[in-house]
């Protein structure tokens, strides 16, 4: 089935708005704006429709934070979910995506997007004694970690 | 009933780069295993939201040591996207002939780590000296072996003349025979086939449910290629047939590749003869225009994804970077379930880790 297609018949299915695009290679990509309620509900449809492919999940920072869901089949989709700033929370998908689980990991400790129902909230490229803040948000500078602070004092007790 | 607990890694004679397995163990049978990524991770994605997007090209190069062209290549056209530039054909067909070069060389790469962890040195001595061939090529065309810093925004930096493309293209025939003589020899090779067969399983269902990709995901029956299915760069003038088979095994994975090779070289070769006239770039300017923009490539492990977000300035606002280790490292711990110990290393070989990339 056609992207488009998919698309259409998901919209009506579950009642969402149209979707808009961004830019893509070599066609646009579409992009689907959706609550964070409703993300559950929307891939397991797309599961339906033979949507298997997550390319990954990228968070952005604005004035809310943005989760997008890149999928790709024979065909692109994003989906788009900005979290109110209260309430950095949203529901996992690795029961019915087991492959999103290392993208919702990076997520989770980059920017501190809590993933409900995550089988295994581990760090996934952080040290395990991370003590800094979440790196990727704006307001976290690349020479403020707090870890970094932490390894050169126990360097320094370790030689003296 | 006593388990052993054997750690692989962060520093192992097996892995080239660090990572992390913990696998338990009843007898000589694995029951379970973890990894942990995160030895070589650089902020990579922090750091180029820092620099302007051409100081990126080169920063990106340097995610991954041996698809270091596919991150450009990747990269530079999600900027020219932006900026709707019209790249030039040649420069498009030069950057599609060194992706091909550079697949050729990351598999030939892979053939030697697999063998050498299965014992087989003999294999590994061949695969790597018929690898220099293609290192040669490259160093010849680009200046490097491994870091060619072809791809510029709006084309590429290089122009091959008629000397040099002879040279390819008579470095791809000696290429080519060696190739076929190592196909031969693994796939008769009874060792060869008693290390790998039925070794590291996976099925179609694992394949999509893990959102697998590349020669893994091709070696459990997934026809998926972004050459063909996806067009980039000049691939859609080129033809290209992809290689699927269905057994799911590090055999089926070793042959997927082992014939991608042939395939590249003879991508390689239609470059060479269909090479269009003409300039190799176009100026780019170094703003860019507010946007979003995503970009697919098939690197020789797999899908690279980007997306990149400019607010139109000289600095990207946001560029996040998925390579294919990362998707296919997830499968590892299903893969090892019930293999004998010895055989973790063939499995660990079969997926053809990228730490570097995974970790960025």
């Amino acid at each position: 089935m056609k992207m488009e297609n998919i698309l259409k018949k998901l919209i009506d299915a579950l009642g969402l708005d149209s979707p808009t695009t961004m830019l893509g290679i070599p066609t646009e990509e579409h992009v689907l704006q959706i609550l964070p309620t409703q993300l559950l509900s929307v891939v397991a449809k797309l599961g339906e429709y033979g949507v298997w492919h997550l390319s990954t999940i990228t968070c952005l920072q604005d004035e809310r934070f943005i989760l997008l869901y890149h999928f790709w089949c024979f065909g692109n989709l994003t989906l788009r979910i900005e979290l109110e700033p209260d309430d950095l929370r949203v529901p996992s998908i690795c029961p019915l995506i087991p492959g999103a689980e290392y993208y919702e990991r990076e997520v989770q400790e980059m920017y501190g997007i809590e993933f409900q129902g995550l089988p295994n909230p581990q760090p996934l490229l952080l040290p395990d004694n991370w003590k800094g803040g979440y790196p990727m948000r704006k307001d976290e500078h690349s020479n403020s970690s707090a870890a970094g602070e932490d390894r050169s004092k126990k360097l320094k007790g370790g030689l003296s | 009933m006593t388990r052993i607990v054997v750690p692989i890694g962060p520093q192992h004679p097996l892995l080239k780069e660090p990572i992390s397995f913990l696998i338990s163990l009843d007898g000589e049978r694995v029951v379970n295993s973890s990894l942990r990524l995160g030895y070589v991770h650089r902020g990579i994605e922090k750091l180029a939201q820092q620099r302007t997007y051409v100081q990126n090209v080169y920063l990106i190069e340097r995610i991954c040591g041996i698809c270091s062209h596919i991150h450009t290549t990747t990269y530079c056209q999600a900027i020219e996207t932006l900026l709707g530039l019209d790249v030039p054909r040649r420069g498009l067909y030069i950057r599609t002939l060194l992706c091909e070069l550079e697949r050729i060389h990351s598999h030939l790469l892979w053939l030697g780590v697999l063998a050498k962890n299965i014992g087989l040195d003999t294999i590994f001595m061949y695969s790597w000296r018929d690898r220099e061939i293609v290192l040669k090529m490259m160093e010849e065309i680009s200046g490097g072996r491994v870091s060619h810093a072809v791809n510029i925004i709006g084309g590429v930096r290089i122009d091959l003349d008629a000397d040099r493309l002879t040279m390819l293209e008579s470095g791809l025939n000696d290429l080519n025979g060696r190739v076929e003589e190592l196909i031969g020899t693994i796939e008769r090779d009874r060792s060869f086939a008693a290390r790998t067969r039925g070794i590291g399983k996976l099925t179609l269902e694992d394949v999509k449910s893990f959102c697998v990709v590349g020669p893994v995901a091709r070696a459990s029956g997934l026809d998926i290629d972004l050459r063909r299915d996806a067009p980039y760069a000049a691939y859609h003038e080129l033809e290209i047939e992809v290689p699927v088979m269905n057994e799911g095994d590090v055999w089926a994975r070793s042959m997927i590749r082992m014939r991608e090779i042939l395939q590249a070289s003879r991508l390689a070769k239609q470059i060479i003869r269909t090479l269009p006239k003409g300039p190799v770039s176009t100026t780019a300017p170094r703003k860019v225009p507010p946007g979003e923009v995503v970009s697919r490539a098939e690197a020789p492990r797999g899908e690279v994804f980007y997306y990149l977000r400019s607010n139109g300035s000289q600095q990207p606002e946001r560029l996040k970077i998925r390579t294919p280790t990362l998707t296919n490292l997830i499968t590892l711990p299903e893969q090892l379930k019930d293999v004998q110990m010895a055989d973790v290393s063939a499995v660990i070989a079969g997926v053809d880790l990228c730490i570097a990339c995974a970790d960025r």
